[in-house]
């Protein structure tokens, strides 16, 4: 198969197939905007019917070769009107082009196409490469943060290059995956986690490995009708990421370069230690002990943060250059990133290179590659759910205690490691290769139909390594450990896509036909050692204790899928998809799924009764879209089969262990979604409101199903129970002034999402101490905690709800949900505002109605019953009759071990200032001399500030990353750093 | 494939409208290649086989799978969930023996009875002892149709299934059962097939307290007549289960159905077997491997990994330090200066508590000792207790005390007494074994003994209530099985 697709790629770019191209005349002239006359640089100017074309330049001169005879130019620029001219006899065609003023005329990415907004039938959202770029942040994913109405999006930690939690209308499964699937230039990649190395729980985000500044555009398809032509993977929402490509014209030489700080915005808030021997007293005599420090005034005071904390540096360099000629258009770019992450220890260095090429070798055909080779490296630090990280030890270590001890070694104490000795000893390392490229041949049969093949790889190779020395406690007990993985993950994709274009007088048809395969294979070798000579030998070949292990899955799927789009006066739309798939992680009777959606569009304000609306209304459409799509992530790749497992060894003696029951009934998951949208302009279209409703129910989902554990299983992923979302979306972009010196650009986007179980076999409680539940009737994400009602004025002791009514509290029965991590609403600010050579943007960030648990705060308000330091919370106790608090008298009583009191949820609602930026174009008459066509230089800051009522590091930590289910908890991490940086761009 | 028919179809069209045009005949040509290729690799790609597993059905297809999953067997009583350290723990955090320090709170709600059913620990030695279950299941009956086995052979695997099976039973009992006479009247539910198709029987109900000693007492009965008195190599007669291993079971399982003669009976079997002998040095129990003392020594290297040294062992040693012994049990344990087993202590200075010395080895491959000859001894002298000869009491009882290097009691003629000082003597031999806990209840001494322990970092605790002699059915399970019924403490 490979062998043939390989000879079919090497034939097509034989030379010999070339016809030579006509010899021609030439026609010069100048495009000028109609407005104001001034040239219009970047236009793109083609020969009808060809792909014979060039781009104006600077001054808006272009010159073409063409036919000796007729011919006619189309002249298209964004934001511009399309203009064709007919060349006659002319030598000289100078052109002025009319601005379109309509939004709905952009032309969109689509799921194996383009299209034209205006009759879009679907709910899709569109973040351009100019809202995103020169943000510092490592991660693409990251940037779509309140930038589309219903796309949520989360940190897992502020680690560098950490992972990151973004939901398209919700969660639509429980074991499945809820990450939506990335498409970059119409190749599904690879998105999970591809560390092998558990510190904690913290993970990294492969999206990080592109490049933000190659970004064309990423659009983020909702609905079903948008998203079923990727069928069986769709249910979560599908983002496109189109990268940039070259055009013809002169090489366009971009040059970008920022630099900056930062540092957490807020560091642990813990007591000093005279204030820990006090109250550590205070609960020894409550305890009815004695005290336990004798002189709490003379205990010395240790900032542990201050360890290991620091403003770390941010810096990127992006260089492209692109252009072309009517035969070759071509993109190359290099980046480098690098980000010293809040915490010592914690690093992240990306380096990029992109080839973008698109060759018209012969008349209506064209081939092109999409090449991006990315190395990351990563310094990485034990964090999260970790008691050998930096983080735990720096909220837990007491602050009577000293960096190191009088011999100069690090000072220990109870489980945790010393702060410092975690971020100074520890050696961490990832490094990724990423190989994601494809070539595709896409060839004009007859004018309309064209037929487009691809052949993709996305290859990854991960290498980790861990030395834990002997001053660290996970090295000391055995003498030093060493850890060494190297994973890889090989995917390759081919595709074929027949689509055909055509109109029959006012009936406008598109079609497409398009067949998919994919293949994913993963292997993961490991080597682990013990008892090394000393310090200085990191590498396991020196350790007198070696084990090793390799594991290696595979998986793949088969798809075939049409689309017809129809299209009357532009007035009355219609879109059908159906996707058949088949996957090799069902059994073989439930292999092939179909998934098919309907939209329907109607654009009223097309209609002649429209006529007497008054001026304001402009542009009205109307959608609605009802789909089926499905989900296939987040179980193994033979979840199907009864297994047994061979790591089961019994010393010496290799063993085998049941590992999962077989359920060979295994299907996909099915989300059926339903959407209304209200496209409206007002103004002359100056505002534009996008106004959507959905109904997403999902069935069959592949669940986890709870077994009894008498059976020695505990769970049988089936495809039972449902769950719902439902919501409504907002979006608002107005152009609230525009003339000639000021512009303001408002982007407004608000959204609800209301979730649901609707269907489960029983209820299920995740993560340490069954802090989540998972019940019919209650949202993902719900807490399970005992509801503290108070701490009793008299006594001091704490109060919790009688849950069961039998009038005492029992925790063990007394024991319910009392809130959940999903925001009532939430959403995105952008305003955009340009002053002569000066422009101003400010994004805000929101999210209301969430319920966040501080669970660093559990651990560190312990009342005494650990010998930790104490959050600054602890000082609310209750001390005296009459004292009116939610913090008991420290007595082990109220903060007994059993004990999961709901006074560490906390409002997690905030609004943040994402990002602030304030930019300066030089003058063009100052730069030209120079030999700059443009040149900007601005200044950034992020996450500048944030208002919130949560009293932990960060309200927008969202989760344990490699728990999925639990969500909306603090436990550990960084907290997304505050960056200020400069740079500039300049292109030439 | 009709879409690569349309494509084919369409190829040739070109082919005969542009025939003139060489390239475009050439990508017509491919593209119809192309498609045929795609065609017949879309079932390759379909065809993914597990690389690291194998299906069920071949599990168990010949002498070296039957021998692999005997292997898994004794890997699910060397997990951390269950003799790799959990159940030890159990056993000691919930008497007066250890107790926890460290953050992990479920343990700290065993130190202060104040367990809740969703406590993890309790219910991953639930899990684990039941995936035991299921493997030796799977074992029984899957082994006796095998071709390439002799008969011999196959009684040697299944009679290991039996043990281990009997083991997790009698462990499962005791922790969620209770003791018959002292509480509890429900046991757990038994499971005697392999978990297949989920069906009604994945949904049992408790079998009352007599069925579910009935069925420890079948399996280990029956393990005792197809095992044999030993394997082809001492280690493997130590590490795996042979006829001495079911006798020294038997012999602690009839002192918890008070059954002293037949207790007597199996540790006499057993103290006369020449393969078993006290060693001289206590110390050396736990920092050799497979002395003469072990009867069923589970076996671990540096892959199985033991969890207990982590838990015991402070963080400046590499380990997390949660769990120390109790003061006062330090005390106890070195009030006679002379006693070898007061030695077996190490400080921890900044928190001022003595942990045990008894899993020190580094890179945690510490073996566990799930019954040795020391225990057998004072099995032996609690049944002759029980039956009335005080001085064969006594003189199993000064086997140990001269073992440890203390006086032997003598002149004592009180049953009673006698009873007293061989608990006394159990505790101190056996601490940090996973015994104290289970012995108390079983003696009726818990109630007793278990009031006014002082902790380190919390107030004095105390086991009032009776009924939490017993631990709760865990959660996830209550949840998932409505016929379970939850043991009364917990309801």
């Amino acid at each position: 198969m490979k062998h043939l697709l390989l000879i079919f790629f090497l034939t097509l770019s034989v030379p010999s197939a070339l016809s030579a191209f006509a010899q021609g005349r030439t026609v010069t002239g100048v495009v000028t905007s109609e407005a104001d006359g001034s040239p219009l640089p970047g236009v793109s100017v083609l020969l009808k019917g060809t792909t014979t074309g060039v781009t104006t330049g600077l001054d808006g001169n272009y010159q073409l070769t063409v036919p000796v005879q007729g011919g006619t130019l189309v002249f298209r620029y964004i934001g511009f009107q399309i203009r064709e001219v007919e060349i006659g006899s002319q030598s000289t065609i100078n052109v002025s082009l009319a601005s379109d003023e309509k939004l709905l005329k952009e032309v969109v990415v689509t799921g194996y196409g383009e299209q034209d907004r205006k009759t879009l039938t679907s709910a899709q959202t569109s973040v351009s490469s100019e809202e995103i770029a020169n943000l510092p942040a490592a991660s693409s994913d990251q940037l779509l943060q309140g930038r589309a109405a219903g796309v949520q999006v989360a940190s897992n930690t502020g680690t560098p290059g950490g992972g990151v939690f973004v939901r398209v209308r919700g969660s639509s499964s429980i074991n499945g995956s809820s990450d939506p699937l990335y498409v970059v230039d119409g190749v599904p990649i690879q998105a999970n986690n591809l560390s092998g190395i558990d510190l904690g729980g913290g993970t990294t985000s492969p999206i990080a490995d592109i490049n933000p500044a190659d970004i064309e555009s990423m659009e983020i398809l909702k609905d079903a009708s948008a998203t079923a032509i990727y069928g069986a993977r769709a249910a979560n929402g599908v983002v496109l990421i189109t990268t940039k490509r070259g055009s013809s014209g002169k090489a366009k030489v971009s040059l970008g370069m920022y630099t900056g700080i930062q540092n957490a915005p807020r560091l642990p808030d813990v007591v000093d230690g005279p204030t820990y021997e006090r109250l550590m007293n205070e609960a020894f005599i409550n305890n009815g002990k004695a005290p336990k420090y004798a002189n709490p005034d003379g205990a010395i005071s240790t900032d542990w943060a201050d360890a290991v904390f620091r403003t770390g540096k941010i810096s990127n360099y992006d260089l492209s250059v692109s252009g072309g000629t009517d035969k070759v258009h071509y993109l190359v770019s290099a980046n480098h990133f690098n980000q010293e992450g809040v915490m010592i220890g914690s690093d992240f260095k990306r380096n990029t290179a992109r080839v973008n090429l698109d060759f018209y070798p012969v008349d209506k055909l064209k081939v092109g590659t999409s090449i991006l080779y990315s190395r990351n490296e990563r310094n990485r630090l034990r964090n999260d759910d970790n008691i050998s990280g930096a983080m735990p030890g720096t909220f837990a270590f007491p602050a009577n205690l000293p960096y190191y001890k009088p011999d100069g070694s690090y000072t220990k104490f109870s489980i945790f490691e010393n702060p410092i000795a975690a971020v100074k000893e520890s050696d961490i390392q990832m490094s990724t290769n990423r190989f994601l490229g494809s070539v595709f041949a896409e060839y004009e049969i007859t004018n309309g139909l064209r037929l487009r093949s691809s052949f993709s790889l996305d290859n990854s190779t991960v290498l980790e390594d861990l030395y834990d020395n002997t001053l660290l406690n996970n090295g000391a007990g055995t003498n030093g450990f060493g850890l060494s993985l190297a994973t890889q993950n090989d995917n390759w994709i081919q595709e074929n896509v027949l689509s055909y274009e055509f109109a029959r007088n006012e009936h406008s048809f598109n079609v497409l036909l398009g067949t998919t395969l994919q293949e994913s294979a993963f292997s993961m070798t490991q080597a682990v050692g013990e008892q090394f000579p000393s310090n200085d030998f990191r590498k396991i070949t020196s350790a007198a204790v070696q084990r090793s292990s390799s594991n290696a899955s595979s998986w793949g799927i088969a798809s075939f899928f049409t689309r017809i789009g129809y299209d009357y006066k532009d007035k009355y739309l219609a879109t059908i998809n159906v996707r058949r798939d088949a996957s090799s992680r069902f059994g073989a009777d439930n292999r092939w799924g179909t998934f098919p959606s309907v939209a329907l569009g109607w654009v009223v304000s097309e209609e002649a009764f429209f006529e007497p609306m008054p001026d304001f209304v402009g542009d009205v459409k109307i959608r609605a879209s009802y789909g089926i799509t499905g989900n296939q992530s987040g179980i193994s790749d033979f979840q199907a089969l009864g297994l047994w497992g061979g790591s089961s060894a019994y010393a010496d003696i290799p063993g085998v262990s049941p590992v999962q029951l077989a359920n060979p009934d295994l299907k996909w998951e099915t989300t059926a979604q339903t959407d209304i949208g209200l496209d409206l302009g007002l103004f002359n279209n100056r505002v534009n409101i996008i106004a959507d409703y959905y109904v997403k129910k999902t069935s069959d989902l592949l669940l986890a199903v709870p077994l009894p554990r008498t059976s020695g299983f505990n769970s049988l992923v089936q495809n039972y129970g449902a769950l719902e979302n439902k919501g409504f979306e907002l979006a608002v972009i107005a152009d609230v002034i525009k003339s000639e010196d000021f512009t303001w650009n408002a982007n407004f986007n608000i959204a609800s999402n209301k979730n649901k179980v609707t269907k489960l076999a029983a209820p299920f409680n995740v993560y340490n101490r069954d802090l989540f539940r998972y019940e019919e009737g209650y949202p993902l994400y719900s807490f399970y905690f005992h509801e503290q009602t108070g701490v009793d004025p008299a006594t001091g002791d704490i109060q919790f709800a009688d849950v069961d009514g039998d009038g005492e509290f029992d925790p063990n029965v007394d024991r319910k949900i009392v809130g959940d991590a999903n925001p009532d609403f939430f959403g995105g600010f952008t305003n955009t505002l340009n002053y002569k050579a000066f422009d101003l943007s400010f994004f805000l960030q929101y999210s209301y109605g969430n319920d966040q648990l501080n669970w660093n705060r559990f651990f560190s308000e312990h009342g005494g019953v650990r010998d930790f330091n104490f959050m600054k919370s602890q000082l609310d106790r209750w001390q005296k009759p009459g004292d009116v608090t939610m913090v008991p008298k420290m007595t082990a009583a109220n903060y007994a071990g059993n004990l999961r009191p709901s006074r560490f949820l906390e409002d997690g609602s905030y609004m943040r200032l994402k990002n602030i930026s304030l930019g300066y174009t030089l003058p063009q008459a100052l730069v030209s001399k120079v030999g700059i066509s443009r040149a900007r230089v601005y200044i950034t800051g992020q996450n500048v500030f944030t208002v919130t009522k949560y009293t932990g590091l960060d309200p927008e930590l969202t989760g344990i990353g490699d728990n999925p289910l639990a969500q909306g908890i603090e436990f550990y991490s960084l907290p997304q750093p505050r960056v200020f940086m400069g740079g500039f761009n300049l292109s030439f | 494939m009709n879409i690569y028919r349309r494509f084919i179809e369409a190829a040739e069209k070109l082919k005969r409208k542009t025939a003139k045009e060489n390239y475009t005949l050439r990508l017509a040509y491919l593209a119809g290649v192309l498609c045929l290729a795609g065609a017949m690799s879309s079932c390759e790609v379909l065809d993914q086989e597990p690389q690291a597993e194998v299906s069920e059905d071949i599990a168990i297809s010949n002498k070296k799978g039957a021998q692999a999953a005997l292997a898994g067997l004794y890997d699910q009583l060397q997990s951390g969930n269950y003799y790799g350290s959990n159940l030890l723990i159990m056993g000691d955090i919930s008497s007066d023996v250890a107790q926890s320090i460290g953050t992990w709170d479920f343990y700290r709600e065993m130190d202060t009875y104040l367990i809740d059913k969703s406590n993890l620990e309790t219910g991953n030695f639930w899990t684990r002892a039941y995936r035991a279950i299921n493997v030796a299941n799977n074992i029984i009956e899957q082994v006796p149709p095998l071709a390439d086995i002799t008969e011999e052979e196959k009684n040697k695997i299944i009679g290991q299934a039996y043990l281990v099976r009997g083991l997790a039973y009698f462990d499962l009992t005791k922790v969620f059962g209770g003791v018959p006479g002292v509480v509890g009247t429900l046991g757990v539910p038994i499971i005697t097939k392999p978990s297949r198709k989920v069906d009604e029987s994945f949904f049992p109900s408790r079998a009352s307290l007599e069925e579910s000693y009935g069925q420890v007492e079948s399996d280990l009965l029956t393990a005792l007549e197809m095992l044999p008195e030993a394997h082809q190599t001492d280690l493997l007669t130590r590490s795996q289960a042979v006829k001495g291993t079911a006798r020294a079971l038997l012999s602690r399982l009839y002192l918890y159905l008070g059954k002293p003669e037949q207790a007597i009976t199996y540790a006499d079997a057993i103290i006369a077997d020449p393969k078993y002998s006290l060693v001289a040095s206590f110390a050396n129990i736990f920092s050799s491997k497979f002395t003469t003392e072990a009867i069923f020594e589970l076996n671990f290297n540096s892959a199985d990994q033991s969890g207990i040294n982590n838990w015991y062992y402070p963080s400046s040693l590499g380990g997390r330090g949660d769990i120390m012994a109790h003061t006062s049990f330090y005390e106890e344990a070195t009030a006679d200066p002379n006693d070898v087993r007061g030695k077996m202590f190490g400080y921890y200075q900044s928190k001022d508590v003595h942990y045990p010395t008894k899993y020190g080895k580094t890179s945690a491959i510490d073996n566990i000792q799930i019954i040795r000859l020391g225990e057998v001894y004072l099995n032996r002298a609690e049944a002759r207790a029980k039956t009335g000869d005080v001085d064969g009491a006594l003189a199993d009882l000064n086997t140990i005390r001269q073992r440890a290097g203390i006086a032997p009691i003598e002149g004592l003629t009180d049953a009673q007494e006698a009873l007293r000082a061989i608990w006394h003597e159990r505790k101190l031999e056996l601490a940090f074994e996973g015994h104290s806990f289970f012995d108390l209840v079983r003696t009726g001494q818990a109630l007793n003994e278990l009031t006014g322990i002082p902790r380190t970092n919390g107030p004095d605790v105390n086991l009032a209530d009776p009924a939490r002699q017993v631990f709760p059915i865990p959660a996830f399970d209550m949840d998932a099985n409505k016929n379970l019924v939850q043991n009364e403490a917990y309801k």
